[in-house]
């Protein structure tokens, strides 16, 4: 374990009666990281930010928070989390609920409150009862309060649930703000696309265990295809056909399909040599759906050891 | 903690209708004290003395003030045992079940804090309107019957005794089982500790009348669930020393004495039950 080291987990084991939910997990996130756990349901992304934050104690391996065991309060401090589906008493303002917050917590000032409400475009629910808003008004007051002021590390566990398009960008924005300013954020979410625009690593959890772990983008592989933006997408097909090329049409223009590594080179002189006007050649790269289809199977079956 | 949980329950409605029932109650009973205070000041309480076949006025004002009180305390009893129940059993289940009971932990704060915290804020509610209406029916009672109560703070030890006694097992139940469960179980349990505590009065008045097994149940009622020789040692303690009537008062449900002996084990148990009840917690999945 390093100093910089945010999160340290090794050899956890938790059991709920005969169901093993994690079979000797081992798992490290840096500092400053936005991180985000994956898997299918059941495969125990849940229990591990759990044990993390002591809610669950696990039957034997150990996890630390910053180098300090998590059974211990001190390992809190600066940590924040925002659980799925909390409800807040319904006569309580987002006012009332920071002073309860802030009377354990004692980490943020009532103006830090306010800006992140602004951030989170919810400063004019401030006075509000919680009964009287909608659930997406819920849910930006949630993380409002649990974001405010400077936190250390933020556990958010489906934060974008029932939020408009416009709510989950406001959202990705603040993972990003809050990554930016430092903050180790662990991200537990559904949304793919979500994780990754704002997540710059993840860990892939099957069955108990963690299967693959590293940047997105290092996780993400070059699907052997390569996008050539152009508005004459059926001469495009034909001349690059007629070149030996496996073509199809695509949403901005035509897939090509390379032989091999080398492939691209050859694939934009060609190109070049068509003679159809064209705006951009890209090589495509496996979106966080494919990468996780690939990694975790289908159906979530695969164990460590099996990742293609 | 606390204090957000006492925030939480003053804020709701059944603290509020509580307060207007002690209010009424309160208000009930100052109508109805005031009229017999009426009567007694014409000379109406008076008694027929056998022995000298004449009417005379063998009651003084401590004695009606002694009936006024046995009459408005168990009611007012019954109300607090209630609220005490309602509010204990739903503190930390409606924490657990609204899904804030796992935010509140990842904080940084001992279980133990949060399940006392949390835990502690309905018996604080309880005791302030326990003492709104102890403090309610001593002066409204003390204004038209002067009186000189036995001891003040033996009436106050002894209340919090039998509130916390009530407390601590239903906030324990209210652990172990479901809501419901844990209001149904504590209240037969206090109702059946106030049944046996006023025939154990009954029968140390009259020992020879009352089969041994009776006694027996009693005392074992007395140790397993010691709320009642909190409420008879309230009822002891605020009873008038100047009255009367000072002889077999176990036909009130009055103790003859209260050893403190029996309020120090109420409050042993209390902490063990409660002792119990975190250890629960502490082990719980959240």
């Amino acid at each position: 374990m390093s100093k910089e080291d945010a999160l340290s987990i090794s050899g956890v084991i938790k059991s709920y009666r005969k169901v093993k939910a994690l079979r000797g997990l081992d798992l490290t996130v840096a500092k400053g990281e936005s991180f985000s756990l994956l898997g299918p349901n059941g495969a125990g992304k849940t229990t591990l930010m759990k044990i993390i934050l002591s809610l669950v104690r696990a039957d034997s391996g150990e996890a630390f928070i910053s180098g300090i065991p998590v059974g211990s309060p001190a390992a809190r401090r600066g940590v924040r989390y925002l659980p799925e589906n909390i409800s807040f008493p319904q006569w309580a303002t987002p006012m009332i609920l920071f002073r309860q917050l802030e009377r354990i917590r004692r980490e943020a000032s009532r103006e830090e409150f306010m800006e992140r409400c602004s951030e989170l475009d919810c400063a004019d629910l401030a006075e509000r009862p919680v009964g009287k808003m909608s659930y997406g008004q819920r849910q930006r007051v949630a993380l409002s309060l649990v974001t405010a002021g400077r936190p250390e590390m933020v556990f958010l566990d489906e934060p974008s649930n029932g939020l408009d398009p416009a709510g989950r960008i406001v959202v990705r924005n603040l993972i990003r703000n809050l990554s930016s300013a430092g903050v180790t954020v662990m991200l537990n979410s559904h949304l793919l696309g979500e994780v990754e625009r704002t997540c710059g690593s993840a860990a892939f959890i099957s069955r108990g265990r963690l299967i693959a772990q590293g940047d997105i983008d290092s996780l993400s592989r070059q699907k052997g295809m390569a996008l050539i933006e152009t508005q004459d997408a059926p001469a495009m097909i034909e001349a690059l056909s007629s070149a030996g090329y496996g073509c199809s049409r695509a949403d901005r223009g035509v897939t090509a399909v390379m032989a091999d590594s080398e492939g691209f080179r050859r694939l934009c002189a060609v190109v070049l040599e068509t003679g159809v006007p064209f705006s951009g050649v890209s090589l495509q790269r496996e979106d966080l759906e494919e990468v996780f289809l690939r990694i975790m199977g289908a159906d979530g079956s695969k164990e460590a050891g099996d990742v293609p | 903690m606390f204090l957000n949980g006492v925030e939480q329950l003053i804020r709701r409605k059944i603290v509020l209708v509580a307060v207007l029932a002690s209010l009424a109650f309160l208000g009930f009973y100052w109508w109805g004290v005031s009229a017999a205070a009426a009567s007694f000041s014409r000379g109406e309480l008076t008694a027929w003395d056998p022995q000298t076949e004449m009417l005379v006025e063998m009651l003084n004002p401590a004695d009606a003030a002694l009936a006024a009180l046995i009459t408005a305390v168990p009611l007012a009893a019954t109300l607090i045992t209630a609220l005490t129940i309602v509010l204990g059993s739903s503190m930390l289940p409606d924490e657990i079940s609204r899904g804030r009971m796992p935010f509140w932990l990842s904080l940084s704060q001992t279980r133990m804090r949060v399940f006392l915290g949390t835990g502690l804020a309905p018996l604080a509610v309880s005791l302030c309107l326990s003492l709104l209406l102890l403090a309610g029916l001593m002066t409204i009672t003390g204004i038209y019957f002067p009186f000189n109560p036995r001891s003040i703070p033996l009436a106050l030890l002894s209340m919090t005794v039998w509130l916390t006694v009530v407390w601590a097992s239903v906030t324990v139940l209210s652990v172990l089982l479901s809501k419901v469960a844990s209001m149904v179980i504590t209240f037969f349990l206090s109702g059946v500790s106030s049944m046996f505590g006023g025939l154990y009065e009954l029968i140390r008045q009259f020992p020879g009348d009352a089969p041994p097994a009776i006694l027996t149940i009693a005392k074992v009622t007395m140790v397993v669930f010691p709320a009642d020789r909190g409420f008879r040692g309230l009822l002891y303690g605020i009873i008038p020393q100047d009255a009367v009537v000072t002889q077999n008062m176990a036909f009130f449900g009055v103790s003859a004495s209260v050893p403190l002996l029996h309020l120090a084990y109420g409050f042993l148990w209390s902490l063990i039950l409660l002792g119990f009840g975190y250890i629960r917690f502490r082990r719980t999945d959240f």
